[in-house]
């Protein structure tokens, strides 16, 4: 049969299952029937050598002939307006190539500048509407030494307008504006209410009502490698490093620049990337630095970099900033029956309310969430691990609350309450069943898993009842949630194989923030493919042109792993057709197949040998099969009658996968119930002299329904919980209530965790086969680090029987909870 | 803003006008020799002049230890170093550990100790000068000696392990 017969037949086969794959309601039904490397320990890291040795190039590091820097004028003003400016000192001093200035006939009114939806922005705007924001003037010179200088010689006259800082203050009566461009009504942004059940029904069938509040104050990403890029052009066609979370987006950004250029003609380049856990990347005016490398580096014909400083870093932050209200309802078994909640954010960027929890992944019948969305004279907020801050946070509490307040162990609280957009488990377990999945109690199996690992029988108690030898006091809590990786997007890989030694290349651009993702990638692939691990790679810093999901809008392996796995099947079949296909023609006819009368599926194919499987002594290396290329091209050696050798060239061995697949955000879609749990556990002690909050042991279990790589995933379980501690101790952006200046956007004063500050982590995964990507797996990445800073709230009160009422929970807060402050 | 003395710069110009000297260092078992501005750190000469990028500044100011580099058989940080007062010190940098195959950077690889992996060379640069002077180093004298880095990822535990391994493995184990 002739290679695109055999294409006709078997291509749509693994496409249709494909298609059918974005049935996003059921199980994965085309899992593969035995692991080799997916879900193996120890496979070698594609980024470890290079990372570990320097080696590894960021696009900070980034250095190119002629290039100049370029660094951005700030506002010393929370709140200012730009009367008139004065460069002309700047633009004298030798070594300045270009200052570019609000003003400038060049610039739009607006560009798109990227975020985590298309924007329209100024490019440099006039207003500050935050201290530190960059506004008004950037500066290219030979060195970002000359760069530097040249700002503090830029003279401006401002107008200093109010500022305000807290978000319940910015919604008072006759409250200053505090961004009249953008929000001349009031500084109430939005109004968002989530209502499910009868809440007075809730309320009447309660034992007990609790009421209590809490504030999260101003954190923020803090990534290694500071925001920066490199723009260059050559002749016509740009050329970007960009410092992005999602360099297809920054992409198509740029192609929205100058009237329009054609994608074709960008290239762009995503180096390795110090993290910013979202952050910087879903920002609004994130391409704004390239926007004005763009026309400096037209202007002077030379390519320019530009990049913030630390403090610069500390642009905007999370969006769980607000203060939250609560009033429960509950029975003495635990049993929740309604919540009521109320959220008055800072700046908050997505709509996410303060019971979107509760709805997810409980049975409470009667929710309440209402949520206002306050803007305040400090940077943007937006996803930074993750937008679910503002929902875990009060489901944390919530939880920690009920069981504390009718003395019942949280745990219990827990699974009483499991379930589904008020629905129970039994309801949740005729849903498994019948879309296919395992009939498993996630969160049971999360829980045991998890007791055990921290001795919870043995060593929980009630609260403030346990005092040590060293006389801190000790405490323990749980919480839980959801998995809540929406397994949703659109995604394309490529496989090729290498001719020579028929290794395979993955072919994609994406981000690699650490996640040990392309490593993953390839685990599929050589599963998928039959291959050694150590002949697939995938280097993802160049762009092929495919839209390929970074770590991005929650969601990383779960689609992207259909993707690679669908180009992976495809890639097997070409390969096995090919092999059992006359192997090459040309004008003087075709040669032998590599296994004569054989059909592809006689064959298949292990460890980078395709072998019959009736007769596996029969068999071929891959590398073998695809054969040399020739020292002179293809075909060379045939084409130019160096005798009747045949050379052994295949056809091109290359495939392309894509997944489409929707998520389970209830507005737009059918609602896709949440099967996965996590639970969480700590030991503290509290020092109530000094109000110290020792983190002894925290436990992360974690449900992520299929494991693909081990280490991966324990790093974002360890790596979470010291985000999440540093941000329930210790992490706060400090402005001046005075003069609204920042006062800590620098290491020292802006504390995360250190290597000291969790005595011990324990990381236990449990696969259950209940996630909506491939092989059952979803994500693991957000959840961590988001979940553990809601811990420490009810594990103080577990030590000390006070509630703190404001994290991060510092010795000064914990003092105050304790009267002693 | 006044105009004088408003940032570190101009308060650095007024303290200390810039100057210019030639200094001879040792870089790797390679001498360079250089003309530097008494404001350039060795941060800046290494990254940007002699293309050694290992030496990351993660803070730029003393923070995080990500700009970390072996001076004299001490760790030292490279963005708290003028490089005009390097002359004739011997240097060496991550790029050095991995070429001399030190057996921490398998150690690293192995366990994974990196993610974003941009604080991983200052850590692995501390790690080695720990093992020069400390060669049966315990777990917590790693830990002590590795507190000062800064990883925003939470790497944390995965190093302690890596340097015992590498330390074992330096003794022939």
């Amino acid at each position: 049969m002739a290679n695109n017969e055999m294409s006709k037949i078997l291509e749509p086969d693994e496409k249709s299952k494909a298609l059918e794959l974005q049935d996003n309601l059921r199980a994965d039904k085309y899992p593969l029937k035995e692991y080799n490397n997916i879900g193996k320990r120890g496979v070698r890291r594609i980024d470890g050598y290079e990372k570990a040795s320097g080696y590894a190039e960021y696009t900070i590091d980034v250095q190119l002939p002629g290039m100049l820097h370029m660094r951005f004028f700030t506002s010393p003003y929370p709140h200012a307006e730009i009367k008139s400016m004065d460069t002309s000192k700047a633009e004298a001093l030798p070594g300045v190539r270009a200052v570019l200035r609000y003003d400038d006939p060049e610039l739009p009114r607006l560009a798109n500048l990227g975020g985590h939806f298309d924007s329209e922005a100024p490019v440099l705007p006039k207003v500050a509407h935050f201290q530190g924001e960059e506004v008004g003037a950037v500066v290219a010179a030979d060195s970002e030494e000359i760069a530097e200088e040249a700002l503090t010689l830029i003279d401006v006259e401002w107008e200093e307008r109010p500022f305000i800082l807290d978000p319940e203050e910015a919604l008072q009566p006759g409250a200053p504006l505090v961004n009249p461009e953008e929000f001349p009504d009031g500084n109430l942004e939005k109004k968002t209410v989530e209502e499910h059940g009868d809440m007075e029904k809730g309320f009447a069938e309660a034992d007990k009502v609790i009421e209590f509040k809490c504030r999260r104050t101003h954190n923020t990403w803090i990534g290694p490698e500071r925001p920066c890029g490199v723009f260059r052009w050559n002749g016509e066609y740009p050329e970007v490093w960009v410092k992005q979370q999602r360099p297809y987006v920054a992409k198509r950004v740029v192609a929205s620049w100058f009237g329009g250029i054609p994608m074709n003609k960008i290239q762009i380049h995503c180096p390795y990337q110090g993290a910013s856990f979202g952050g910087w990347s879903q920002l609004e005016w994130n391409m704004g630095g390239h926007y004005c490398a763009a026309v400096v580096a037209k202007r002077v014909g030379r390519p320019v970099k530009w990049k913030f400083n630390r403090r610069e870093d500390f642009y905007g932050g999370e969006m769980d900033e607000g203060v939250y209200y609560f009033e429960v309802g509950a029975k003495n078994d635990g049993t929740i029956t309604a919540v009521r909640a109320k959220s008055v954010m800072a700046n908050q960027q997505y709509p996410f309310g303060p019971i979107t929890h509760f709805a997810d992944n409980t049975r409470i019948p009667n929710l309440y969430g209402e949520r206002l969305q306050a803007r305040v004279s400090k940077g943007p907020t937006t996803a930074v691990r993750c937008e679910q801050n503002p929902n875990t946070l009060p489901f944390s509490l919530v939880f920690g609350r009920v069981a504390a307040e009718l003395g019942l162990d949280p745990i219990e609280v827990a699974l009483k309450n499991d379930g589904c957009e008020g629905e129970d488990m039994a309801w949740l377990d005729g849903y498994k069943a019948a879309m296919g999945f395992p009939v498993r109690d996630s969160l049971r199996e999360c829980v045991e898993k998890g007791k055990a690992a921290i001795d919870w029988d043995n060593k929980w108690h009630a609260s403030g009842m346990k005092k040590l030898p060293n006389g801190n006091m000790h405490g323990m809590a749980f919480t839980w949630t959801h998995e809540w990786d929406d397994s949703a997007g659109s995604s394309e890989m490529a496989i090729r194989i290498e001719r020579n030694d028929g290794t395979a290349s993955i072919l994609s651009c994406r981000a690699d923030c650490g996640l040990n993702a392309e490593t993953a990638y390839c685990q599929v692939a050589a599963d998928e493919l039959g291959m050694r691990i150590e002949d697939v790679f995938y280097r993802q810093q160049n762009d092929p042109g495919f839209f390929t999901m970074s770590p991005d809008s929650s969601t990383n392996m779960s689609v992207n792993g259909f993707a690679i796995r669908n180009a992976a099947r495809i890639l097997k079949r070409k390969i096995l057709e090919a092999a059992t296909a006359p192997k090459a023609m040309s004008q003087r006819g075709s040669y032998a197949p590599a296994f004569p009368g054989m059909k592809p599926e006689d064959l298949d194919i292990k460890d980078s040998v395709i072998y019959v499987k009736a007769n596996p002594s029969n068999r071929m290396t891959l590398a073998e099969f695809v054969g040399p290329s020739g020292p002179a091209g293809p075909m060379a050696v045939y084409e130019f009658g160096e005798g009747a050798e045949r050379t052994a060239f295949t056809p091109p061995l290359f495939a392309h996968g894509w997944q489409v697949q929707m998520g389970s955000y209830k507005e737009h879609h059918r609602p896709r119930p949440r099967l996965c749990r996590q639970a969480y556990f700590i030991e503290i002690e509290v020092d109530t002299e000094t109000g110290d909050v020792e983190v002894k042991n925290v436990v992360t279990v974690n449900d992520v329904g299929k494991v693909v790589n081990w280490e991966g995933c324990e790093g974002q379980q360890y790596g979470g919980a010291y985000m999440g501690i540093g941000r329930a101790l210790s992490e706060e952006v400090i402005h001046d209530p005075m003069t609204g200046v920042m006062l800590n956007g620098n290491l020292l004063n802006y504390k995360f965790a250190t290597m000291l500050d969790i005595e011990s982590i324990d990381t236990e995964l449990v696969e259950t086969g209940l996630g909506y990507g491939p092989y059952g797996v979803i994500g693991i990445g957000e959840d961590v680090g988001t979940v553990t800073p809601g811990l420490l709230i009810p594990a103080i009160h577990n030590a000390t029987g006070k509630w703190v009422d404001e994290l991060p929970a510092t010795p000064e807060r914990v003092l105050r909870a304790l009267g002693r402050a | 803003m006044s105009k004088e003395g408003s940032t570190a710069l101009e308060y650095a110009k007024v303290a200390a006008p810039v100057t210019e000297a030639p200094v001879r260092f040792t870089v790797n078992g390679e001498v360079h020799e250089l003309w530097v501005k008494s404001r350039w750190t060795l941060q800046y000469v290494l990254h940007d002049k002699l293309g050694l990028i290992g030496a990351k500044a993660f803070c730029d100011r003393g923070e995080c230890g990500a700009c970390s580099v072996i001076m004299d058989g001490r760790p030292i940080l490279s963005c708290m170093t003028l490089a005009i007062e390097c002359d004739g010190k011997n240097i060496e940098t991550v790029e050095g550990i991995a070429k001399a195959r030190h057996p921490l950077i398998e150690a690293y690889v192995k366990n994974s100790c990196m993610q974003c992996g941009f604080c991983t060379p200052g850590f692995v640069v501390t790690a080695k000068a720990l093992l020069d002077r400390n060669p049966n180093a315990t777990e917590e004298e790693i830990k002590e000696a590795l507190a000062g880095n800064l990883c925003r990822c939470g790497t944390y535990p995965q190093h302690p392990k890596a340097v015992l391994e590498a330390a074992k493995k330096l003794q022939g184990g």
